[in-house]
């Protein structure tokens, strides 16, 4: 990887802030993540469109920073340190790799 | 003249604590001997004020408007941040800060010619404060801290010769701005090799970590300056690896010391290269 593709005007880097520092945001994303998406205007097509299938390769090349990426992947599949982090960075990688050669099987 | 007491350099990544009984034998001990010792020494050091250069991860600021230092001035500092609790798993934390070392540090910094910003209320910490302060009880000292958020990870960032020189400001303001005996101890809260949220987050550079501790290690600050790079710290893990950062601010700060480190781990679920160092500044 390199910063090459890295973009700071995504607004999908506001969406991963926005949800890290409100509990409210963060429910109603789970319950309704389009109305969530709905908040941010300046929400390209294809980045809304990555977002809502979970093409992180996608999302990466139009230049999501990865550290953000990382924490949205928390947000959709789990943030406990035993068992959802570890769904949620498994399925990152398989996203961004197209493989599961380098996940670990445990723990 | 303040005097620097204690400096060491740790790492911080959240398994440590979450996936620590899940770790393998070897794993778990080189944890246990790198917190442990650094908590130790610091204990003996008998410091009255603990500066900690830590990276933030985007946790305070936005990408569009990312400062690179962050000094916080609170009278209490407190974590994990909310969301960060069932991440990283561990307990809750508090640390009393030091308002008047925060108040010189911003003013001797300015002055000496770096572009410091200060949080007056509460910062967010994640892993960064939190993980060495549970790993080494920092808590349980009732030690004041002082936390110095840095960026390395929102490009562009300060390379390795402008922390270098930080440290190095930051060496003056304790002897020339700091009250008579007062006595500073300084971490560096980051690295070693891992790419957070990379397509390479389970891929740990063994290679470099080991060349960054030997270095690192050694009173030898022109080869460590030559040898670890940006590029080779991100060859090594994008976005993430540059958190040794923090190091090189310890460093110029101590000058050339010798340090001891406590062995290495590079278990992939850890997603993260472990290792520490505790410089000699006695």
């Amino acid at each position: 990887m390199s910063w090459e593709a890295y973009d700071p005007s995504l607004a999908a880097h506001d969406l991963v802030q926005d949800l890290k520092w409100d509990p409210a945001l963060r429910a109603l994303f789970k319950q309704n993540e389009a109305a969530v998406l709905d908040r941010y205007p300046t929400m390209l097509p294809a980045e809304r469109r990555a977002i809502e299938q979970r093409d992180f390769r996608a999302l990466y090349d139009l230049g999501m920073h990865p550290y953000l990426g990382g924490q949205l992947s928390r947000f959709i599949w789990g943030n406990d340190a035993g068992g959802g982090a570890i769904e949620a960075s498994n399925r990152l990688v398989a996203s961004l790799t197209g493989s599961t050669a380098s996940i670990p099987e445990k723990p | 003249m303040a005097e620097i007491v204690f400096a060491a350099g740790i790492p911080h990544a959240p398994a440590v604590v979450g996936l620590f009984d899940k770790a393998p034998d070897e794993a778990r001990a080189v944890v246990a001997a790198t917190f442990g010792a650094v908590g130790r020494a610091l204990r003996a050091a008998k410091p009255d004020v603990v500066l900690v250069f830590a990276n933030d991860h985007l946790t305070n600021s936005r990408i569009t408007a990312y400062p690179d230092f962050i000094i916080g001035h609170a009278a209490e500092h407190a974590g994990p941040h909310e969301w960060f609790k069932e991440w990283i798993g561990c307990r809750d934390w508090a640390l009393p800060g030091n308002p008047e070392v925060a108040r010189t540090l911003f003013k001797g910094l300015t002055k000496r010619g770096f572009r410091m910003n200060v949080e007056a209320g509460p910062l967010k910490f994640d892993d960064n404060l939190s993980v060495p302060t549970v790993m080494t009880e920092l808590d349980s000292t009732g030690i004041p801290v002082v936390p110095i958020l840095q960026n390395c990870t929102v490009p562009p960032f300060p390379d390795g010769a402008r922390c270098y020189a930080l440290g190095q400001a930051v060496a003056r303001c304790i002897a020339e701005d700091m009250p008579a005996g007062l006595r500073v101890a300084l971490i560096g809260s980051g690295g070693l090799s891992h790419e957070p949220g990379g397509a390479r987050y389970y891929k740990i550079d063994e290679e470099f970590d080991q060349l960054f501790l030997k270095l690192a290690s050694q009173p030898d600050h022109a080869t460590f300056l030559r040898e670890i790079t940006i590029p080779r710290m991100e060859q090594a893990g994008l976005g993430g690896t540059a958190e040794v950062l923090s190091w090189f601010i310890v460093m110029g700060a101590i000058g050339e010391r010798r340090g001891e480190s406590f062995g290495y781990t590079g278990w992939p679920s850890f997603r993260c290269g472990i290792g520490g160092v505790v410089w000699e500044v006695a």
